[in-house]
């Protein structure tokens, strides 16, 4: 991209500049964006989608940033004017941008709009500050050694050196996309990859928020990360065979019915559930069906003659509610059992629960019972003094301990020959 | 006491001194984002050579005074503090200036000035950087005395001094143990906006607040031309009003 730039660069064969008129000042080598591809077309004989696509990745990437709008970072092919940023301000993986670079402009920033930063801006301000604390009286320092600076430029310069930086963090420290932001960058793309793109974007967004709080990374773990203090409570606490879960446990058997159905606890308590409502059966066959597919492939004939003995046979002691379509394909499929043959209608259950007896089980006393008594643990508190923190142990090997074993059966049998033969010198 | 005397003239001089490699820094880095562009020139090459080789002068000067001043085992533990807080101070300038030089390589190797089928990236900037390494440098103007071959012989230069900033950062960082972060910083968040006093004189006890400063000086400008503006607008105002009257009552 850089060799793209470059050449565009050329005085015969380059970019048409134009000036950028700013009520008084006149800033020149700007262009528009239909003169961008033009050029790009004629340059590369390529196509205008094509084009456009480089065009856009220039921006992306930025190379090019534009003047009117600069958080619109797409090229738009008309009349929307861009310039091209300073060869320092070029994306490159060997110069990354850096924490104190950033706590640096934002600190100018604050200054120059005397404290009326953006909502996120300030967000990121104040994250810094705490994060890189040690070095904030530099950032303060240098903010302010930067502006004064520039000062000894003059105005049209002061300008574009503020776009430029501008561009450049807006490129390397984007905004938190919201919805209204998606749809924003999402302006420039083809209609069906929109449509795409915006669903996909929409589930992804929901689904982080869902599982943000539970994430181990992101909240910490309570009481405490086993991996980090040596302490197995948390599996403890965790483990299927508890008998008070913990509440995070419980709050995600409410965000799909997969969560519940993963979560042998879960299961449990939906059994107790469905056992109330006379419709247990149907849980005992997702459990079969379960067991056929990923059971040994020897007892499948067996187990699948017990499923249609127990569930599937008219007149069977639990009998389960399939609709007649896939009744008959399932007992066809029964004649030649294989692992899959219950699919069809371990699905229809499946839809079966999630639709009906899901929702009326969050919504049910057992369940609400279950998230007001579930426990919410302790964070251990991490003592100040460092050697009073338990020390970190490795395990001994497992070699190791055979070894000793070992040692140990030979140490006796050349204890008993030593002392018999002292006993026999004696 | 004398002892104190001594200590308090040790830290006032290490602050000066700090702030003008910090001034310089802050300079060299707004010299370096010129290279490449259309404000990049011969002057500017000799402008960061000399800019570079002024903070390298106040680099080791600060080194040398803050690890004597730091190895020193009879000093208090507030006095301690703060040269901690000092030496992160000059750690954190010293980082910057490392990055601003390997960049001002990289980018003077790929915008060298003489060849005529390379052209410099039209940026939008076309006035010159001699201020801001006048200020740099603490002179009233620059003076260029270099030739023309300044920049791929300056370039060589550049490689050796980048070695030697590393080398010197590696024995800072074996000789000098201290945790940088342990440090506290005495700025709290938004203290850019109060004084714009230089840290180095204790501005935990000033909060003066300066109107002109934080201010653009640019719309400081456009401000005094707006308010003329105004005044000639009234008395135009004025006389034609007057005009006007004595026009009807003759």
């Amino acid at each position: 991209m850089e060799r793209v730039i470059v050449s565009m660069q050329d005085p015969d064969m380059g970019m048409k500049m134009r000036n950028q008129r700013l009520l008084i000042t006149v800033i020149p080598h700007a262009m528009t964006g239909r003169d961008i591809v033009d050029w790009l077309i004629q340059k590369y004989t390529i196509t205008e989608e094509e084009a456009l696509h480089i065009g856009n990745f220039l921006v992306k990437y930025g190379y090019i940033y534009p003047l009117k709008e600069p958080r619109n970072l797409c090229l738009k092919q008309d009349e929307t004017p861009y310039r091209f940023q300073t060869p320092y301000y070029w994306t490159s993986t060997r110069w990354p941008a850096s924490e104190l670079d950033y706590a640096i402009y934002l600190a100018k920033k604050n200054i120059r709009k005397q404290g009326e930063l953006i909502e996120y801006e300030k967000e990121c301000y104040n994250a810094l500050h705490k994060r890189i604390n040690h070095t904030w009286d530099f950032v303060v320092m240098q903010a302010r050694e930067q502006l004064r600076a520039s000062k000894q430029r003059r105005k049209a310069d002061r300008i574009v050196l503020e776009c430029q930086e501008q561009a450049y963090w807006l490129i390397n420290r984007p905004p938190v996309s919201r919805y209204s932001d998606v749809m924003l960058y999402m302006w420039c793309l083809p209609l069906k990859n929109k449509l795409c793109m915006f669903v996909w974007v929409c589930s992804f967004v929901k689904y982080c928020e869902q599982y943000q709080d539970h994430d181990p990374i992101m909240q910490g773990c309570l009481p405490s990360n086993p991996w980090i203090t040596d302490d197995i409570m948390y599996w403890n606490m965790n483990s299927e065979t508890v008998t008070m879960p913990t509440k995070l446990r419980v709050e995600r058997w409410s965000f799909s019915f997969m969560e519940l159905l993963n979560d042998p606890l879960g299961r449990k308590e939906l059994l107790t559930y469905l056992e109330k409502e006379f419709s247990a059966e149907n849980l005992c066959f997702w459990q079969a069906c379960e067991e056929v597919r990923h059971g040994e492939a020897s007892k499948i004939a067996a187990k699948v003659d017990e499923v249609y003995k127990q569930f599937l046979a008219p007149g069977a002691s639990r009998w389960v509610n399939i609709d007649s379509k896939t009744m008959e394909k399932t007992l066809e499929g029964i004649k030649h059992p294989h692992r899959f043959v219950l699919d069809d209608a371990q699905m229809h259950i499946y839809f079966l629960m999630k639709k009906d007896s899901y929702p009326r089980y969050l919504k049910s006393e057992l369940y609400k019972n279950l998230l007001a008594k579930a426990i919410v643990p302790q964070e251990t508190k991490k003592s100040v003094f460092p050697f009073m923190r338990r020390q970190r142990h490795s395990s001994p090997s497992p070699a190791l301990v055979t070894q000793t074993a070992e040692d140990n059966g030979k140490a006796k049998p050349s204890a008993a020959k030593a002392n018999a033969g002292t006993a026999s010198q004696i | 006491m004398p002892v104190d005397w001594g200590a308090d003239m040790g830290k006032d001089e290490c602050k000066t001194m700090l702030d003008a490699l910090n001034k310089v820094t802050a300079c060299y880095r707004h010299l370096v984002s010129a290279l490449g562009s259309t404000s990049d020139s011969q002057n500017l090459r000799e402008e960061l050579k000399k800019t570079r080789k002024k903070a390298q002068e106040l680099a080791v000067a600060n080194r040398t005074k803050l690890t004597a001043l730091l190895k020193d085992k009879s000093i208090s533990n507030d006095d301690r503090a703060e040269y901690e807080r000092l030496w992160v101070l000059f750690t954190s300038s010293m980082e910057i200036l490392e990055v601003d030089m390997k960049r001002s390589l990289e980018i003077g190797q790929s915008f060298p000035l003489k060849v005529p089928t390379r052209h410099f990236i039209q940026t939008g900037m076309t006035g010159s950087t001699t201020t801001v390494a006048a200020r740099a440098m603490s002179v009233q103007n620059m003076k260029y005395e270099a030739d023309a071959s300044i920049d791929t012989a300056d370039l060589k230069d550049l490689e050796t001094e980048i070695a030697q900033v590393d080398q010197m950062m590696e024995e800072m960082e074996m000789k000098v143990q201290v945790a940088p972060w342990a440090v506290e910083a005495k700025q709290e968040a938004g203290a850019e906006l109060k004084s714009t006093v230089s840290v180095g004189n204790s501005s935990v006890g000033v909060i003066s607040v300066c109107e002109e400063e934080p201010k653009e000086g640019g719309e400081g400008e456009a401000g005094l031309m707006k308010v003329f503006a105004g005044i000639i607008f009234t008395a135009v105002l004025l006389i034609a009003g007057i005009l006007g009257y004595l026009v009807i009552n003759l």
